[in-house]
């Protein structure tokens, strides 16, 4: 009897050990000058979990920017690495996993990532720890954040949701679509676009065929997938990363063999998210059947020209590299870490609050301010007594004062090798009809 | 058609799966005394040696069976290697499962450079819907329930008419009898986890074929619903984890039917609990390790 309680016992205590893992997977001086030691870039997002393909597009735009800062003098001297921290997607992993970083690591001069799965729980950590963050969320609670050190350079969930109603009204090659299915999953981050885009389309006459939270961690969503079929919808409204390769390969299947037109937010312009999903319903179903929103990025220029040449050596540290070349996130991001170590040229300082509040001025630059869009260049102007406006490789930027850069949506698809193909503009007439519906 | 008869079908193709996976899971526990949690790693270390045979033009089917030798091969190099000879240093269950853990994190740790982060697929037409009244499935999913009955029958002959059934069950129920009754008890543990290690194999590769996009993260989730299903009906209760199999399996779709597809874990788990707390040792865990059914 005793042997069978030990037995139980173990059986309890790995059912608990088993579901915790499935829950989780220099100096800087104050002060005047830059000081010395190498300076840290903490990349804190998932890199394991449901949303693992995040992660990694944050840690290449910090591969991409630290040779262009340190190739061309570093910070004052100062060389810039990057350094992962999993959250896992969790706000429970995400909380130590930012603790951690905060108080190992006293040469933090920027933080990227902190996607919509954490952010609500890491940005007050790293707020408080005086460290700049550039943050991948798209949550309305950041709209008007009180956080000092908080920037987000992609507009809110909101605008991305009614990029998507855009999509559905007014996209090229169909007729406006009247009936939607909302497949979004049920973490934090995707469910902020249910309801925006919910007000945004009934508003405009179409109607929510189906709201379907789904479970990222499913391995099957047929029943699911044939309650969405019985419902008829015109568009599927997704985004469901991680599962969207499952549940769009059981729609094909239980549909005969025929996709029903989709749409997904910017967070599926993203190689992890075309490999899932072309190999579960082939590359022309994805090619015929799949629309996009995205944030008009030229890819060229300057700023992108070095971007993409240091995102093409950084193959050699971490190969998928090169295929964030198209991504968003990504180049956001290089841009930030940019002009978080041009601030603090700018100010000859290493206290971040010092140089926090000069990373907006050189983004939205002041009267008469030299627009540069390399750091060596940005370092040789102030050196030279200028104001400086820094216009990245993911193009102008212009904080509000709460440090949220809000611009313009593009409707993209992508071609057979998952490049990111531009097919049409919403234009400032529909995008002001769309939020009026919307509700803002 | 209705939602409910088309939930029951996938019902059928989900208990298949995770029998397949819940039963060698429970037998390795019920006569290796250890509580395997790398077993989900080494279910989806399996889809992935199926996955690149497949990427190289074989066949999913014969993928299957290369997954399920490597799953064999693994699970009995993972005992001889790690958990033997912790076990032979006395280390109490609680540090098994601690053990298993460290292994569990290792093999993840190992593969995720080599198959990467990224969701993938076989190549394998799901084949046309196949329709029974309100059930449709595809040729694959049939295939799939033939598969797992076929085990599970394989598996209750194997218990019940052989000897090295027998002598399996001996030395789940009394190691120290079995062996001084002569039951070459060491030779009968490198068997169970050649055989479990297959099954583990097998059920992975199905696993990811049934899931139509795997990754490298797919494997807490395999390892949470077979032992979800082994702990249900009994540990080391093959024919527990077969019923165990039957309820999580049905439960998660029917509900999913019912209710708000996000829930469906949820009510799934819910019912592990409340048998847990009303029955703790599960559902047929009476009759000892590995009894015979009937």
């Amino acid at each position: 009897m005793k042997t069978f309680r030990v037995r139980m016992s173990s059986v309890a205590v790995s059912v608990v050990a088993v579901l915790l893992a499935a829950a989780c997977g220099g100096s800087t001086s104050s002060g005047g000058g830059l000081g010395s030691g190498d300076l840290l870039v903490g990349v804190i997002a998932p890199f394991t979990g449901a949303d693992a393909g995040l992660g990694p597009a944050y840690y290449a735009a910090c591969l991409a920017a630290a040779p262009s800062i340190n190739n061309n003098g570093g910070v004052g001297g100062r060389k810039v690495k990057c350094q992962q921290f999993d959250t896992r997607g969790e706000p429970a992993d995400a909380v130590p996993a930012a603790n951690q970083m905060v108080a190992s690591n006293s040469n933090l001069m920027a933080v990227v990532g902190c996607t919509s799965d954490e952010a609500a729980t890491v940005a007050p950590i790293i707020d408080r720890a005086h460290i700049p963050m550039f943050c991948m969320t798209g949550q309305s609670e950041f709209n008007k954040t009180p956080l000092q050190y908080f920037h987000r350079l992609v507009p809110a969930d909101i605008y991305d949701a009614y990029a998507m109603v855009g999509s559905a009204l007014y996209g090229p090659g169909h007729t406006p679509y009247k009936r939607a299915a909302l497949v979004f999953g049920n973490d934090i981050g995707s469910q902020a676009f249910v309801q925006p885009a919910t007000n945004a389309f009934t508003g405009l006459g179409g109607t929510i065929a189906i709201n379907q939270p789904i479970n990222l961690t499913s391995t099957s969503f047929r029943t699911e997938v044939t309650a969405m079929l019985a419902t008829h919808p015109d568009v599927i409204l997704t985004e469901a990363l991680g599962a969207a390769g499952t549940y769009l390969g059981e729609v094909k299947t239980l549909n005969g063999g025929q996709m029903i037109p989709f749409i997904g937010t910017s967070a599926t312009i993203d190689p992890t998210w075309f490999k899932q999903v072309s190999d579960a319903i082939g590359v022309q179903s994805v090619v015929d059947n799949y629309a996009g929103v995205d944030l008009g990025y030229s890819f060229s220029g300057p700023a992108y020209d070095e971007f993409i040449t240091n995102l093409n050596a950084a193959a050699s540290t971490f190969a998928d590299a090169p295929k964030y070349k198209q991504r968003g996130s990504t180049l956001h991001l290089y841009d930030g870490i940019i002009m978080s170590a041009l601030a603090m040229v700018q100010t000859n300082s290493s206290d971040p609050k010092v140089y926090n509040a000069k990373i907006k001025e050189i983004a939205n630059g002041t009267a008469g301010a030299t627009v540069v869009n390399t750091y060596k260049d940005g370092v040789a102007a102030i050196k030279a007594g200028k104001a400086i406006r820094f216009v990245g490789a993911g193009g102008e930027n212009q904080f509000d004062q709460y440090n949220n850069s809000v611009s313009g949506y593009i409707l993209v698809k992508y071609d057979s090798q998952g490049n990111e193909v531009k097919v049409a503009s919403l234009s400032p007439d529909q995008t002001a009809k769309i939020a009026a519906a919307g509700g803002i | 058609m209705s939602l409910f008869e088309a939930a029951f079908g996938f019902g059928l193709v989900s208990m298949s799966v995770i029998a397949l996976a819940a039963v060698g899971f429970t037998m390795q526990f019920g006569i290796t005394n250890i509580i395997n949690l790398a077993y989900g790693q080494v279910m989806i270390t399996s889809a992935y040696v199926a996955y690149y045979l497949n990427r190289a033009g074989v066949s999913i089917w014969i993928g299957m069976i290369a997954g399920a030798i490597f799953g064999a091969l693994f699970s009995f190099l993972l005992n001889r290697i790690v958990y033997a000879p912790f076990q032979r240093k006395g280390t109490t269950l609680l540090g098994m499962v601690i053990v298993s853990l460290a292994v569990s994190l290792m093999i993840a740790n190992l593969l995720l450079p080599i198959v990467g982060y990224y969701s993938t697929s076989y190549h394998q037409d799901p084949g046309g819907l196949i329709r029974l009244g309100g059930i449709a499935l595809t040729s694959n999913q049939i295939v799939i329930i033939v598969i797992a009955v076929a085990v599970m029958l394989a598996i209750h002959g194997l218990l019940t008419y052989t000897r090295l059934g027998k002598a399996m069950r001996a030395t789940a129920a009394n190691p120290s009898l079995a062996r001084n009754c002569g039951i070459p008890t060491q030779r009968v543990v490198d068997a169970v986890w050649l055989i479990t290690g297959a099954l583990c194999g097998l059920a992975g590769v199905v696993a990811a074929l049934n899931a139509d996009s795997f990754a490298i993260a797919s494997g807490a989730g395999f390892l949470i619903t077979a032992l979800a299903a082994a702990v249900l009906g009994g540990a080391g209760q093959p024919y527990g984890a077969m019923i165990g199999a039957v309820i999580i399996g049905m439960v998660t779709e029917l509900s999913a039917a019912q209710w708000s597809p996000e829930y469906k874990d949820v009510v799934a788990f819910g019912i592990l609990v409340a048998v847990m707390v009303l029955r703790p040792q599960g559902l047929l865990a009476r009759r000892g390790a590995l009894a015979a059914a009937g």
